[in-house]
């Protein structure tokens, strides 16, 4: 009785369609399916965000988004974001800060790092604080995610990103 | 705490999408007593994996935006379409001025994540007691819509809960919009105790709203949530501070009152009595704000 569902939407600038089973979240889909595994399930309650994706260029827990509703939307997961060899500028800004440990909570990071600093770039320390509680990391203790959006914030103001280099 | 079982997949359903709010009504009425709506999915993907909701379909509302979603002022009132987001309407200059308690309340409800997905007609809709949106709804004396093929129903916000994740839909009906009227002069404020600042669900909730001219609260609304088996309106201590003195032992006297009223149990966040406590203590401080903002104290 179920039966597969179509779904037409922009996956990193791509146009997918896709047919998919109807009972499975948007994060499972991305992983398993889309293989884009930067999106990465760890409570698979909302709680945690490592899920966080762009949707129509919001943030969102993908673990709480039903995959079918995808249709007809944008989605961007951090690998839309920048590359080994391109970084955005948060990325690049977590590289040279050493933000992070485990990794894990990263990519999730990464994206609603980036969503604040195009859309609040200015917001103070504790806003910014509050715009990434929902993004929880249990190595690092936040402090250079939260300079790396200042300094990417900063370099932005001064006239733009690094230039593009091998990170590795 | 119940053990919780995330099998994904889980189990199957089908899945519709339909293309209007007509559209929607048809299905919902062939959909009957199996089918559920999916909005901001915040709530209900929870319950598909807890297996406490097994649908044979799922309706997906989330598209239906242009139909259901949007703030606008109109007819004397301030309307929310049920699929507003907690994240438009913390952002909304509309609610800003005329629903105060509703902005504080939107802001703070999950995270920025959860704010992009969760709807207002969700939040009601799920019935929580704890749910952030209802308390400042109450207090600003907002009415639901509700919409079916056989009509449109409007109930208060305070009678739209029936009991513990218990609301008044009846089969075939959704929640269309919540209205409240849109009046200069009166002011709001919400409240909340919670274990920690960000993403924690209210211990306590209060929100006040009144207009004060002369020294004198005119008519004002005191509502409380997670402190009863729905979010209520605390009717005695609305009573005793419309038209009651505007000065700060009165907040005092309708805190105590409302801390009265409320019918807190005693579960992981809190005990009882330290909930009509924080009753007590949110309820003074926002009328004691309210003044303040008046210049009245
Ligand atoms: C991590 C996390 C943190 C949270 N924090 C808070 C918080 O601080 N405060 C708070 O109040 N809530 C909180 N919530 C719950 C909150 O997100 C939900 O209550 C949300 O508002 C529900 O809206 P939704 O659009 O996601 O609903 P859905 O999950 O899509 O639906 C919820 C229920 O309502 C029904 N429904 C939805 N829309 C309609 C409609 N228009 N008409 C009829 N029925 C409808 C659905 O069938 C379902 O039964 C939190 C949730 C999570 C996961
Ligand atoms: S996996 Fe989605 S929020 Fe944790
Ligand atoms: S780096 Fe390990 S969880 Fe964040």
């Amino acid at each position: 009785m179920s039966g597969k569902v179509r779904a037409r939407f922009k996956l990193n600038g791509e146009d997918v369609t896709a047919e998919m089973e109807p009972n499975q979240t948007l994060c499972d889909y991305l992983h398993d399916v889309a293989e884009k595994t930067g999106v990465k399930k760890g409570c698979d309650t909302g709680e945690c965000g490592a899920c966080t994706v762009l949707m129509d260029d919001k943030p969102v827990t993908s673990c709480l988004v039903l995959a079918p509703q995808v249709d007809g939307r944008e989605v961007v997961t951090v690998e839309g974001l920048g590359t080994k060899s391109r970084p955005s500028p948060v990325q690049w800004a977590f590289v040279e800060l050493d933000a992070v440990q485990c990794g894990y909570c990263i990519p999730g990071m990464i994206v609603t790092l980036s969503w604040i600093l195009e859309h609040a770039p200015q917001a103070s320390d504790s806003e910014v604080r509050r715009l990434m509680s929902g993004n929880l990391c249990r190595c690092t203790g936040y402090l250079q995610q939260v300079e790396a959006v200042r300094r990417a914030a900063k370099r932005a103001a001064a006239g733009g990103a690094p230039e593009p280099h091998d990170i590795y | 705490m119940r053990p919780f079982q995330y099998l994904a997949p889980f189990p199957s359903f089908r899945y519709l999408a339909p293309k209007s709010v007509g559209e929607l009504l048809d299905s919902l009425e062939v959909g009957g007593e199996g089918s559920v709506v999916i909005a901001g999915g915040t709530d209900l993907m929870m319950a598909l994996k807890e297996r406490t909701t097994t649908p044979d379909a799922v309706i997906d509302i989330s598209r239906l935006g242009r139909e259901l979603g949007g703030i606008r002022k109109g007819g004397g009132a301030l309307r929310i379409g049920a699929l507003t987001t907690f994240a438009e309407i913390e952002a909304s200059q509309l609610v800003d001025r005329f629903a105060e308690a509703l902005k504080t309340a939107a802001a703070n409800v999950g995270t920025l994540q959860i704010r992009n997905l969760a709807t207002i007609g969700g939040n009601l809709a799920t019935a929580s007691p704890a749910g952030d949106s209802a308390p400042p709804l109450i207090a600003l004396g907002a009415r639901v819509k509700i919409l079916s093929r056989s009509g449109e129903r409007t109930v208060p916000v305070e009678s739209f809960f029936r009991g513990v994740k218990k609301n008044a839909l009846l089969r075939g009906e959704v929640v269309a919009e919540v209205a409240l009227p849109a009046r200069e002069g009166v002011s709001s404020a919400w409240a909340r105790g919670a274990v920690r600042n960000e993403n924690a669900l209210s211990t306590v909730s209060v929100a006040v709203s009144a207009s004060i001219a002369n020294g004198r609260f005119g008519e004002s609304r005191v509502a409380l949530g997670a402190v009863a088996p729905t979010p209520m309106l605390a009717e005695k201590s609305s009573k005793l501070m419309t038209e009651g003195d505007a000065t700060a032992e009165k907040a005092e006297e309708v805190a105590a009152l409302a801390a009265e009223e409320a019918r807190p149990i005693t579960d992981i966040r809190a005990s009882a009595a330290y909930r009509k406590r924080l009753v007590f203590v949110l309820t003074r401080r926002l009328i004691a704000g309210l003044l303040s903002e008046a210049g009245a104290a």
